[in-house]
């Protein structure tokens, strides 16, 4: 007990490191002890960081892990829920649907006359949410009464591609002016956030984790299985609906706002349960938000290299860090059995 | 076990699935009791519905006919927290996340009675601390699942369902994939749960031999025949026990209490202590010798004579016996 609570100073030192370097690295370096000094007490060394810092790189920076929460905890449900370790919101191709979603509104909806500019971020959001839901009640569905990982991984990936073809169909009907707003978007950007969108991704977040809270003990439960779940008392179809509306908010809402965010949702908790060496998930839901925030933090420092004058799309980032990850997960020979 | 009495009961049950509209009903008028402070063994070939009753005791498929009286009350009506409080349950598949404790897993028992967030309080890890001593299981609190063995995993399974402190236990086979000795340490264990926690027991199994050692009641079941209950002793004699081998095949030999093939041959000549005599006759059906033209003798200190050639082993016969043939 007294190891696992003892790492949470050690997981929160290293998300505090990742942060001050997040906010230092980009095109200006700037140094993160003037970066401390001017955030504490608002005299900075150089105007222009001040205004880098403030009106760029602090809300990108508080995206990045609203985010890294956001994802990890939706992989963490999904992965307990559907007692399979390759579950995760961009496997399974939810973040796809919340693609179809903002593609629908953004291309369709150009098509049907729908202004461009007119689109404000709840509206996005809304679309986000709503795909993500929708498809992820259709692979839950499916996943219902698919045990083995292979043939989920199969499910979602023909799922994903499916949806897919629909964006293409989309897209070869579409303008070029929703054209080029839709691929912007789905390169993943975690920078293109104003303040107000922050304050609707952080209402976001928090609603989508209000249902984990209430879950916590359901989730415990359901390690053993359904069967033993319901025999410990635990409504396990109540907790389907709590778990998609949960993911359907958070991973639908990040992806509406920030684009499709690949294998974060699957790779973090299984670094939390490796870290923590624990199944508790009142451990393993605070620690998959820390490490989840930690990394989407470093993904996105190397994707704002200093000396570049552009930064790279996050989410090339996080699947060149994340696939090696998750084949090396999946090459170790117990991974079913240690989750 | 002065103090029996019945603590689930199912009157006139009916059961089955409906697929498509379509109902299809595997077990018809269903009635049983079972007892407290008694280990009752389910017995019955695959697929006559042992799993279907289990599934309607554990709530989780509803009687179309019949009533499943708990206590005093229909099975139905509690709700699934108040039904957990009662009837716990252990299966045989052995999926179970390596990272978990076995104090963890044990305080997982407690689920139906700890707040929103799980908390253990001082009275919940009184239960724990319990469940882990009448299972033997202390010193092994803080291993992870996926160091034990499967038996111990099981002894494990069981401690959390004794934490879930109900009257009943459903074990659906919880021995399929253990040897031969923790068979034994499983059953002796759920006898004494039943015996000294006055807890009601009933347990799924094929494993005859080890049922007629700890059970005090057998409920035998048989595609088209209602469920059977009585003591295991008394299906024995009664020979309601053959009901279990249809054909002429097998037959359950009750002198040596357990089922053999129907044809060991009787003819062949052989002499000496009957256990001996048994074996060897065995072992010669079994490796294709039908008939002796001499007798066989076996001498007290397992010495064969055949053909005034004597041997060690039955190794050494059937090889004189397949020579001589020749």
């Amino acid at each position: 007990m007294s190891f696992k609570i003892s790492l949470f100073p050690f997981a929160l030192l290293l998300l505090g490191i990742s942060f001050l370097l997040n906010l230092s690295m980009g095109s200006i370096w700037i140094p993160p002890v003037e970066l401390v000094e001017g955030l504490v007490s608002g005299n900075w060394a150089k105007n222009s960081w001040e205004q880098i810092i403030l009106h760029y790189r602090l809300p990108k920076a508080l995206v990045a892990i609203l985010a890294g929460i956001g994802l990890s905890v939706s992989g963490l449900q999904m992965q307990t829920f559907f007692r399979n370790p390759l579950a995760g919101p961009y496997v399974l191709g939810i973040s796809s649907g919340a693609g179809l979603g903002v593609a629908l509104l953004m291309l369709a909806g150009a098509a049907f006359g729908v202004s461009l500019t007119g689109l404000n971020s709840w509206a996005i959001a809304g679309a986000g949410i709503v795909g993500a839901g929708s498809l992820l009640v259709l692979v839950s569905l499916i996943a219902w009464h698919v045990k083995d990982s292979m043939t989920l991984l199969i499910v979602g990936l023909m799922v994903g591609s499916g949806v897919a073809a629909v964006v293409a169909v989309l897209s070869f009907f579409s303008g070029a002016e929703a054209l080029k707003l839709f691929t912007v978007w789905s390169m993943g950007s975690l920078g293109a956030l104003t303040w107000s969108q922050v304050s609707i991704l952080c209402l976001l977040i928090l609603i989508g984790t209000i249902p984990i809270i209430g879950s916590i003990k359901s989730y415990n439960a359901l390690l053993l299985g359904e069967t033993y779940a319901r025999s410990m008392g635990i409504h396990t179809s109540r907790l389907r609906w709590w778990m998609i509306g949960s993911t359907g908010i958070l991973a639908g809402g990040i992806t509406a706002f920030c684009g499709p965010i690949a294998f974060l949702g699957i790779a973090v908790p299984h670094l939390a349960r490796m870290a923590w060496k624990s199944a508790d998930h009142r451990v393993l839901f605070p620690g998959s938000a820390i490490f989840g925030a930690s990394l989407l933090l470093i993904c996105d420092s190397f994707s704002h290299f200093p000396g570049w004058a552009s930064s790279l799309p996050i989410n090339a980032v996080t699947s060149l860090i994340g696939a090696p990850l998750v084949i090396s997960l999946i090459l170790r020979k117990n991974l079913s059995k240690d989750f | 076990m002065a103090n029996q009495h019945i603590t689930l009961e199912g009157i006139g049950l009916s059961l089955g699935y409906s697929q498509l509209g379509k109902r299809k009903e595997l077990l018809h008028d269903l009635s049983f009791q079972l007892y407290s402070g008694e280990l009752t063994c389910l017995l019955g070939p695959n697929g006559v519905g042992k799993s279907t009753l289990i599934k309607a005791i554990l709530g989780n498929l509803k009687p179309w006919e019949g009533k499943l009286i708990l206590g005093e009350q229909e099975l139905q009506t509690f709700p699934l927290e108040e039904r957990a409080k009662r009837i716990a349950v252990v299966l045989s598949e052995p999926s179970y996340p390596s990272n978990l404790t076995v104090g963890q897993l044990v305080a997982l028992g407690r689920t139906p009675y700890t707040n929103w967030g799980g908390k253990l309080s001082k009275e919940d890890r009184k239960w724990v601390e319990q469940a882990l001593s009448d299972t033997r299981l202390t010193e092994m609190q803080d291993e992870r699942l996926g160091e034990l063995s499967d038996g111990q995993r099981q002894k494990a399974m069981i401690a959390r369902a004794l934490a879930q402190d109900g009257s009943v236990i459903v074990l659906d086979e919880p021995t399929a994939h253990l040897d031969l000795v923790n068979r034994f340490e499983i059953m002796t264990l759920l006898r004494e749960i039943s015996h000294i926690k006055q807890k009601a027991v009933l347990v799924v199994t094929h494993d005859l031999d080890i049922a007629l050692e700890t059970a005090d009641r057998f409920w035998l079941m048989n595609c088209g025949n209602p469920l059977y209950m009585g003591r295991p002793e008394d299906i024995l004699l009664s020979g309601k026990i053959q009901d279990l081998f249809p054909g002429e095949k097998y037959r359950f030999e009750l002198e040596r209490g357990k089922v053999e093939l129907w044809q060991v041959p009787d003819n062949l000549p052989i002499n000496g202590p009957a256990v001996g005599v048994y074996w060897v006759k065995k072992a010669l059906y079994k490796a294709g010798i039908k008939e002796l033209s001499e007798e066989i003798v076996i001498e007290p200190d397992f010495r064969l004579t055949y053909k005034e050639k004597t041997v060690a082993s039955i190794e050494e016969l059937i090889q004189l016996i397949q020579a001589a043939k020749n």
